[in-house]
């Protein structure tokens, strides 16, 4: 068992089933890392966590979006009751449009635009949406690692707490070996998948690694309901759930099967 | 089109608050400006390059950058050199910031935009 920081406090993310993954949320100045495939919840996640450190716990909030329109947020935000727009006239959040190189430079400087936003509002929490648009920067993967590592450490210096969202091409199935680099970076890595079961399609996270604290290492599926995000009860019976085609484990075949054979209604004779 | 109509075709479209008038004229004097300054209003905290600026508009980014800098020229726009880029943001300056609500609420209103075409159509030439 990895031992947990004592007496730190957490930054919920008001999404009760993964709070309890993480042992009660993610740790102040880390960057947490969400990877999934499109529509499996990543933005929704960040925006949660957003909502909730400004609606329960009294924190600001910045949004850097690399290609979403901030109208985008608000509309996606006032789905699940959250209203982002009142939240930017209280000056609790900032939606920031830009672009990662003029990010990346504008943080590197004493006094940046974006470092003024942070402190006009005191924010806590920032969402990174996505960090796949670094990539646009370079292509080379030891250049890109750097550039992230070092984002990733003024975010840390200005005091926030980060939720990097980083998307998945594969709509099912494990992320490529060449695509992991930047999971050794961040703090936390958090996985959404798509997974098929019984011919239908259910989503399914795995948080699989929370530097400095211990955390649940079973996959749990999940849905995106009027409110936001729901983690529900682990995946049972089933191995290899993300590699988005789980099967059912022995026992759990041998069960059905025998269940199935014996609720057969009886042949006619 | 006679003297006489072209009069009152011209006094028809100054029929218009003369503030706003000015700012047309003076700083809204194309239709890639006009654009670029609905943009800003409703991305208030946008801080980014000329392309990809002209990329959120769906225009030309060689159209685009010049309109930018005229913009910044004229106080619309927060023009500066970061690390040998040129970036844009609105000006934080409160008074410019209310024109352009008042401009882009006027806008809402079909007889003020026409004329707001005419204006700007008739600096074109």
């Amino acid at each position: 068992m990895i031992p947990s920081i004592p007496n730190l406090p957490r930054l919920a993310t008001g999404i009760s089933g993964l709070d309890d993954m993480l042992q009660g949320g993610f740790l102040p100045r880390t960057a947490n890392l969400i990877e999934g495939a499109p529509g499996t919840g990543k933005t929704t996640l960040g925006m949660q966590f957003i909502h909730h450190g400004i609606a329960a716990d009294n924190e600001a909030g910045l949004i850097l979006t690399f290609e979403e329109f901030p109208i985008h947020y608000y509309r996606d935000a006032l789905g699940f009751g959250w209203d982002f727009q009142h939240y930017e006239k209280e000056n609790h959040l900032r939606v920031v449009m830009t672009s990662p190189e003029v990010t990346l430079s504008d943080l590197q400087r004493l006094g940046g635009i974006l470092e003024a936003h942070a402190s006009q509002i005191g924010a806590r929490r920032v969402l990174i949406d996505s960090i796949s648009h670094f990539e646009r920067i370079s292509s080379d993967p030891v250049t890109l690692r750097t550039l992230v590592y070092q984002f990733i450490n003024v975010l840390k210096r200005l005091g926030l707490t980060a939720v990097l969202t980083r998307e998945n091409p594969a709509l099912l199935g494990e992320t490529p070996e060449d695509e992991e680099d930047l999971a050794f970076i961040a703090d936390s890595y958090i996985m959404l998948r798509y997974v098929e079961i019984e011919s239908a399609l259910a989503k399914a996270l795995l948080v699989l690694k929370q530097r400095g604290s211990n955390h649940a290492r079973d996959i749990r599926q999940y849905q995106i309901g009027a409110t936001g995000i729901v983690v529900q009860e682990p995946f049972e019976g089933a191995q290899g759930v993300m590699s988005g085609s789980p099967v059912m484990t022995m026992r759990d075949a041998f069960q059905k099967a025998f269940f199935a054979s014996k609720n057969r209604p009886p042949e006619k004779s | 089109m006679g003297s006489n109509q072209e009069e009152l075709t011209s006094r028809l479209m100054d029929d218009i608050d003369p503030d706003l008038l000015e700012f047309i004229q003076l700083r809204v004097n194309t239709f890639i400006k006009w654009d670029l300054v609905q943009f800003f209003h409703r991305n208030p905290h946008t801080t980014d390059l000329p392309n990809q600026i002209a990329q959120y508009i769906g225009r030309d980014p060689r159209i685009v950058a010049p309109e930018l800098k005229a913009l910044a020229a004229s106080g619309v726009l927060h023009e500066e050199e970061l690390q040998g880029m040129r970036i844009y943001t609105l000006a934080p300056d409160d008074d410019m910031r209310q024109r352009i609500t008042r401009f882009v609420e006027a806008c809402e209103d079909r007889q003020f935009r026409l004329k707001a075409i005419y204006h700007v159509i008739k600096g074109l030439h």
